[in-house]
């Protein structure tokens, strides 16, 4: 039963409850109609014996009554299915109607008691060829004397053979039921559980690999509907992030590749023939950079992919931003001075946020680092911290190389460098601002860009600022 | 031999050059697909080494214009993706053979080697004009068993004299198979290393293999 498939035995459920139902209702059938027919009996022996008792006060009491004086007088009695006998009041029998042959049916010693106390009774009795019959024994009475035991009897055997007719019917019918509702089942379930399978069949292929795959099962409501829905738009969600996940990788490994073939590359050419100290000197001072680039590469990539995971723990302490920028500044002014562009703080509010300083820090120089490196020599790049209702507004202003409107939303994607910053400066791993995305965001605040290509570009940051302490 | 190497990556250009014109090779540097496609279409190059990732046109693509436009110089790709299906459209898009990087400075060398070699239809890889036999794989140069030395540029011109043996070679065409594209075309250069070549390999000897088409160039041939 645990390994039958639930087709099998939603069929077998079915089966089983509609067959005890039907059982009990049989059963409950059989009963109260035998019970019936059998107080029908009962109360056309009593009307019987009405009619006798009152024709026999007609006549007179005794203990002799000539049956076919009786007869002659009551044509009815005669023709009724019923059997008469009337009793001395010793129990003898005096007089029995034509019908009853030779068959001796004497008094029970129960009726025979009963009429003693003025009482009538129903017997049911069976004689040797199995025939049953009712009997009824009502006593006559002259004054506290009884004079005669007036006996109705009727033969079972119609109600007998009605109910054993309907018995057949029942046990005959009964298990057709159970089995047309078992093939009507069986189909019912059949038609319900396809779904099912061909959900089955379609994660089957989704299992080995294929995440392209959907249930075409029909876009009901009911369960089965749902479940299918559900199913895929989770199998899209895992599509979804699987792309993702690939072409993160893929990029990775594209971004590690290129310092390691200049790395190789230079060293094996270096290695060609005897060379002077000076181009030994150039090689590993180039294997140098490149060996930060990439360990850059592994620390930020490390980062992200542990911020995926929630692993990365942010403080929530008071920062005086305007501290913050300020100090920022400082470094600004020399990695601006190296390019030549200028660094200006146009206006700067005090205003103080809860959050990591150290993330915050990271978020205000990736970006002024940015603006810097996109700029040209001569650009300068301005800075404000302002309060814009409940959130610090920070901007960074060039007038740099600018990012083209197709570009702007996938410059917050991992990697994504354009091609007007990869020929303007070589330098860079396009991960700077995916983390200063996940640092503005674990702040609960948002950040934007605004720019025109050669014009230059704007980054705005919002962060949510917390109530000043007096 | 001269090359085009188109690459973004300044770096990655460089080693590649200066290894390419340690073998040499005259090597021009491309930074970017769109004068990539340019230059490969207007100078007859012997090789072209293309970086698939490239800012303005993408590798791929502009190997599939060169085709297009009819240029049949041997490609080699250089892709930073193992991925089986970026070589597998590079090579539909016509590219001769590919690198993975990082990839070995000798493989590059090797392959490049293999290529010039296919296309000028000498498997075995020595080439040979009466008893002089050059061997580009350890750029050994004999002549009736004698070993002769020679200069890089010395080498690089008597391979593309040798490669072309019997046809009449331009002053236009060496520059363009064995300067790049630094060289000053006005100095007599050519004509200058043609006699260092002839000191080294004809003087002395019973038949001059090199030599001086009147009006037009220079020929290398067995019979004199
Ligand atoms: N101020 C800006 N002006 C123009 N383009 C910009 C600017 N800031 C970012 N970009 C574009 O967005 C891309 C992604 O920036 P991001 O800071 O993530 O990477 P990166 O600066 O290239 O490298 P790094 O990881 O070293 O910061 C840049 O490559 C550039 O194309
Ligand atoms: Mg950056």
């Amino acid at each position: 039963m645990k390994n039958a498939s639930i087709r099998i035995r939603l069929t077998l459920w079915y089966g089983v409850a509609l067959g005890l139902i039907l059982v009990i209702f049989a059963g409950v059938i059989y009963v109260v109609m035998s019970k019936a027919m059998q107080d029908e009996v009962d109360a056309s022996l009593e009307e019987a014996a009405a009619v006798a008792v009152r024709t026999l006060g007609e006549h007179r009491f005794g203990p002799f009554l000539i049956f076919e004086d009786l007869s002659q007088d009551f044509p009815e009695l005669a023709l009724l299915d019923k059997f008469f006998q009337i009793f001395g009041p010793a129990g003898q029998v005096t007089i029995q109607s034509a019908n009853i042959q030779s068959r001796e049916i004497p008094l029970s010693q129960t009726a025979f008691q009963a009429s003693l106390n003025g009482q009538a009774t129903f017997e049911s009795v069976r004689f040797d060829q199995g025939v049953p019959f009712r009997l009824l024994s009502v006593p006559i009475r002259h004054g506290e004397r009884l004079v005669n035991i007036l006996r109705v009897g009727t033969s079972l055997q119609p109600t007998v053979d009605m109910l054993d007719r309907l018995l057949l019917a029942l046990l005959i019918a009964s298990p057709l039921a159970v089995i047309v509702s078992l093939l009507g089942g069986w189909f019912l379930a059949g038609r319900a559980l396809r779904p099912v399978d061909s959900i089955t069949h379609a994660a089957q292929r989704i299992a080995a690999g294929d995440l392209t795959q959907r249930i075409t099962a029909p876009r009901s409501t009911d369960e089965i509907g749902r479940l299918a829905s559900t199913f895929n738009d989770m199998i899209a969600r895992l599509e979804v992030s699987f792309r993702q996940i690939r072409l993160f990788s893929a990029d990775a490994s594209h971004e590690l590749r290129t310092p390691l073939t200049i790395t190789k590359g230079e060293t094996e050419l270096a290695l060609r023939r005897p060379r002077g100290a000076e181009d030994y000197r150039k090689v590993l001072e180039s294997n140098l950079e490149e060996i930060d680039r990439m360990s850059r590469i592994v620390d930020e990539l490390l980062f992200l992919s542990r911020a995926d995971l929630g692993e990365i723990k942010l403080k929530q302490v008071p920062i005086q931003l305007d501290d913050l920028l300020r100090d920022v500044q400082q470094q600004a002014l020399v990695l601006g001075k190296d390019r030549q562009v200028e660094t200006v703080v146009k206006e700067i509010s005090p205003m103080m946020v809860s959050g990591d300083e150290l993330r915050l820090r990271e978020l205000f120089l990736n970006l002024i680092d940015n603006a810097i490196k996109y700029s040209h020599p001569g650009d300068t790049v301005e800075m404000s911290l302002v309060p814009n209702g409940e959130k610090g507004e920070f901007i960074v202003k060039d007038q740099g190389i600018g990012i083209s409107l197709e570009d702007q939303p996938r410059i917050f994607d991992r990697f994504y460098r354009t091609d007007s910053a990869r020929s303007h400066s070589t330098k860079g791993t396009g991960l700077g601002l995916s983390i200063c995305k996940w640092i503005v965001e674990t702040h609960k605040g948002a950040i934007r860009v605004q720019s025109m290509p050669n014009q230059g570009s704007s980054f705005t940051v919002l962060l949510p600022l917390s109530p000043s302490i007096p | 031999m001269r090359l085009l190497l188109v690459e973004d990556e300044p770096k990655v250009a460089s080693f590649i050059r200066r290894a390419l014109e340690e073998e040499s090779y005259a090597v021009d540097v491309c930074v970017d697909g769109t004068t990539g496609l340019d230059w490969a279409q207007g100078v007859n190059y012997d090789l072209i080494i293309l970086d698939l990732m490239l800012p303005g046109l993408p590798g791929l693509q502009l190997l599939r214009q060169l085709r297009a436009a009819g240029v049949k110089t041997p490609v080699l790709i250089l892709t930073a993706r193992s991925e089986v299906d970026q070589r597998v459209k590079g090579l539909d898009a016509g590219a001769d053979d590919y690198l993975t990087k990082p990839f070995a400075i000798e493989e590059l060398i090797a392959r490049a080697r293999a290529l010039f070699r296919r296309a000028s239809g000498t498997p075995t890889g020595t080439l040979q004009v009466d008893d002089l036999v050059l061997n580009p794989v350890t750029r050994e140069v004999t002549r009736a068993g004698q070993r002769i030395e020679l200069t890089a540029k010395e080498y690089a011109l008597l391979e593309y004299l040798m490669r072309n043996a019997g046809r009449v070679l331009t002053r236009p065409m060496i520059t363009e198979h064995v300067w790049d594209l630094d060289f000053d075309t006005f100095t007599n250069v050519i004509d200058v290393y043609i006699s260092y070549l002839r000191n080294k390999i004809d003087r002395g000897r019973e038949n001059s293999l090199i030599q001086t088409v009147r009006g037009s160039g220079y020929m290398i041939r067995a019979d004199s």
